[in-house]
């Protein structure tokens, strides 16, 4: 019988702490060396760790074998499954075989469309969607069946994740969107990062009207800008990023060679904010491929050291 | 430069833009002339620009009404894009977009046409005769 | 209607140049109405090939000849005389098309100078869009007849990603984003909490995913 942790995620929201989680994309090659390195560099300064799928469907290193180089060093993997390439029945299938391999977290998504990634000629899949399989992910555990109705010898006893997008179109729907996420099975949300505090702010409250904060809990994202013209690049260019002009501003004015220090000014406000939304349990650190700045992020913003559990 | 290069022009006009047929003065030993009177120049579907290269033409001109002034308001614009179209198809055919070519001028300006009857001869000069028409 | 595009001349010359007698068929159904393979297009066709033939010093004899439809043998079966003149068929219908007089004139190569691509409206002179794909199982009536199987490049039935941005599709900014058309129309047709239902995952056992379809209407055999 599998003897796998209850989610360490899971406890330590259920427990009140602040979390804070963080990200990594797996190797574009068959190194394991590649996300252990990247583990080190995390170990000890965060709860658990989203390891992206095929993200902007570049081929990648799997989901689920990064996760397992991570478990193995002892870190706490959130793996993230995206509907773009795999059908209910691969996805069932991976999710059975990581909670067999002592994964036990999992952050529900779409997956950005594979005209953007390394191999657009690709045909896609999308048999469900994110909704779906927040739905599907919780009949596994809850109800040990799959999604045939046959039961299980063993629930995969998954935490389970969505993400969230505060500031996508359109607006008055987002908090529809959310309340479906959190009724197919969302027990955690990670939002998209965070830069235009006040709209954030409003996000949590409609969440908080809906009754959404009591049932689901909300960790905002946040990734530190390196220059201004990171910043443009990204409002511009990425969808659902809101990144106010006085951002922008104080990164231009920065004096030079010292812009980067003020982006991680800025992340550090951030996250002091966040603290104190109600309704907000914790923090999704997205600093991908900058993975070394976590450790400095989580120790300035007065969030070390992590909770242990035996 | 081929001395005995008889250039044929095929001129499609609308009926507004030339009352009778085209008589500017032009040497006739020297090149033919072609004209083929529509109701509007937007009646120059592309297979009757076409069937004037395979008839001998070398090169095609299609006379419009300037903007503004077309008696159906937008003939002249389609005719227009019909022959932008059919440019890029006779550099497919390798015949070469140049061979057509389209012109707005005042009703009954026999100086205008004129004008353009020695332009599009003198092109055909560095274009050479028809390639089709071996 | 279905809406297909001409392939290039380039393409179509690859095809046919080993055919000294050539007909091309048109179809004055979907294509004609999409301007792709209707009696216009095949003359146009026909002149572009001879001239781009002779250019190269080839004599290629075509023949043109436009049927009502050619997914129908009631109209396929015009084209027999035509057909039985050539070397091979080059015809302008859509894929059904080109298959079905493929089927009834099988010893002629039957060769497609049309790409198919979907079906679809005239939604402003000279724009088409593609509006359906045929699932087999319309779940219009939820969506204020806007099909997110569709127009969502997600095929998302709980919509939308957090991709939209301005109304459009993260892929493609010409591209309306279909959970914004959506959720617009059920606004104004007052019916935004069919939003707030879960869609559940879909059977798409009624689509091409199970193999090619067939509709038998007993009642039609004779």
């Amino acid at each position: 019988m599998n003897m796998a942790k209850q989610s360490r995620l899971q406890q330590i929201l259920a427990k009140g702490h602040f979390a804070v989680t963080a990200e990594c994309g797996p190797p574009r090659g068959a190194n394991g060396e590649v996300i252990r390195q990247k583990g080190r560099l995390l170990k000890g300064y965060v709860d658990a760790v989203n390891v992206t799928d095929n993200q902007t469907a570049i081929v990648r290193m799997s989901s689920i074998a990064a996760c397992v180089h991570l478990r193995q060093m002892g870190l706490e993997p959130i793996m993230q499954l995206v509907t773009r390439d795999r059908n209910r029945i691969a996805l069932q299938s991976d999710i059975m075989g990581a909670y067999s391999l002592d994964i036990n977290n999992i952050l529900c998504l779409s997956g950005d469309h594979q005209t953007f990634g390394s191999q657009p000629e690709a045909l896609n899949v999308y048999d469900i969607d994110s909704v779906q399989l927040l739905h599907m992910v919780r009949g596994l555990r809850d109800e040990g069946k799959d999604m045939s109705g046959f039961e299980l010898d063993t629930p995969p006893r998954m935490f389970i994740g969505a993400a969230a997008n505060p500031f996508a179109d359109p607006l008055e729907y987002r908090a529809v969107r959310l309340a479906k996420k959190v009724e197919a099975g969302a027990d955690f949300i990670q939002t998209q990062c965070i830069y235009n505090l006040p709209r954030f702010k409003e996000w949590v409250r409609m969440a908080r009207e809906e009754g959404l904060t009591e049932k689901v809990h909300i960790l905002g994202g946040v990734t530190p800008l390196k220059s201004a013209r990171m910043a443009e690049y990204m409002a511009k260019s990425v969808p659902g990023i809101d990144i106010p002009d006085s951002i922008i501003e104080r990164l231009k004015s920065a004096p030079k060679g010292k812009a980067a220090e003020e982006g991680l000014n800025i992340c550090m406000e951030t996250i002091d904010e966040l603290r104190q939304i109600q309704g907000v349990h914790g923090v999704h650190i997205m600093a991908i491929e900058n993975e070394g700045k976590v450790a400095e992020i989580v120790g300035a913003a007065g969030l070390m050291p992590r909770p242990e559990f035996s | 430069m081929r001395n005995d290069f008889k250039p044929i022009i095929t001129m499609f006009h609308c009926a507004n833009a030339l009352k009778g047929d085209i008589s500017p003065a032009f040497p006739e030993n020297e090149l033919e002339i072609r004209s083929v009177r529509l109701p509007c120049s937007s009646m120059v579907k592309d297979v009757y620009l076409l069937r004037a290269y395979e008839d001998g033409a070398d090169a095609v001109v299609v006379l419009t009404c300037p903007e503004g002034e077309c008696r159906y308001i937008d003939g002249n614009i389609r005719a227009g894009k019909r022959v932008k179209r059919l440019q890029a198809l006779l550099d497919e055919i390798g015949l070469g977009g140049q061979r057509l070519s389209l012109f707005s001028i005042s009703p009954n300006d026999d100086d205008a046409i004129g004008q353009i009857i020695r332009k599009t001869a003198a092109d055909l000069v560095d274009l050479g005769p028809n390639p089709a028409m071996k | 209607m279905i809406v297909g595009e001409q392939k290039t001349l380039k393409e179509i010359k690859h095809m046919v140049a080993q055919y000294p007698k050539l007909l091309i068929l048109g179809c004055g159904t979907c294509v004609k109405t999409c301007f792709a393979g209707g009696e216009d297009e095949v003359a146009t066709l026909a002149s572009a090939l001879r001239l781009a033939f002779k250019k190269e010093g080839k004599q290629l004899e075509i023949q043109e000849l436009t049927v009502e439809r050619q997914c129908e043998d009631e109209f396929i079966q015009e084209a027999a005389e035509a057909v039985a003149r050539n070397d091979a068929v080059l015809s302008l219908a859509c894929g059904a098309g080109v298959q079905d007089i493929a089927r009834r004139f099988d010893r002629v190569p039957v060769l497609p100078g049309v790409n198919t691509t979907f079906i679809g409206v005239l939604e402003k002179p000279g724009l088409f869009t593609e509006e359906c794909s045929s699932c087999g199982d319309c779940v219009l009536a939820t969506f204020g007849a806007v099909c997110p199987i569709t127009r969502c490049a997600k095929k998302l039935l709980n919509g939308p990603c957090g991709g939209s941005r301005e109304g459009k599709c993260e892929i493609n900014p010409d591209i309306d984003c279909a959970w914004q058309l959506i959720i617009e129309r059920l606004q104004k047709l007052g019916q935004l909490d069919n939003l707030r239902k879960y869609v559940s995952a879909r059977s798409w056992r009624s689509g091409n995913a199970v193999g090619p379809r067939k509709l038998l209407r007993e009642d039609l055999v004779v």
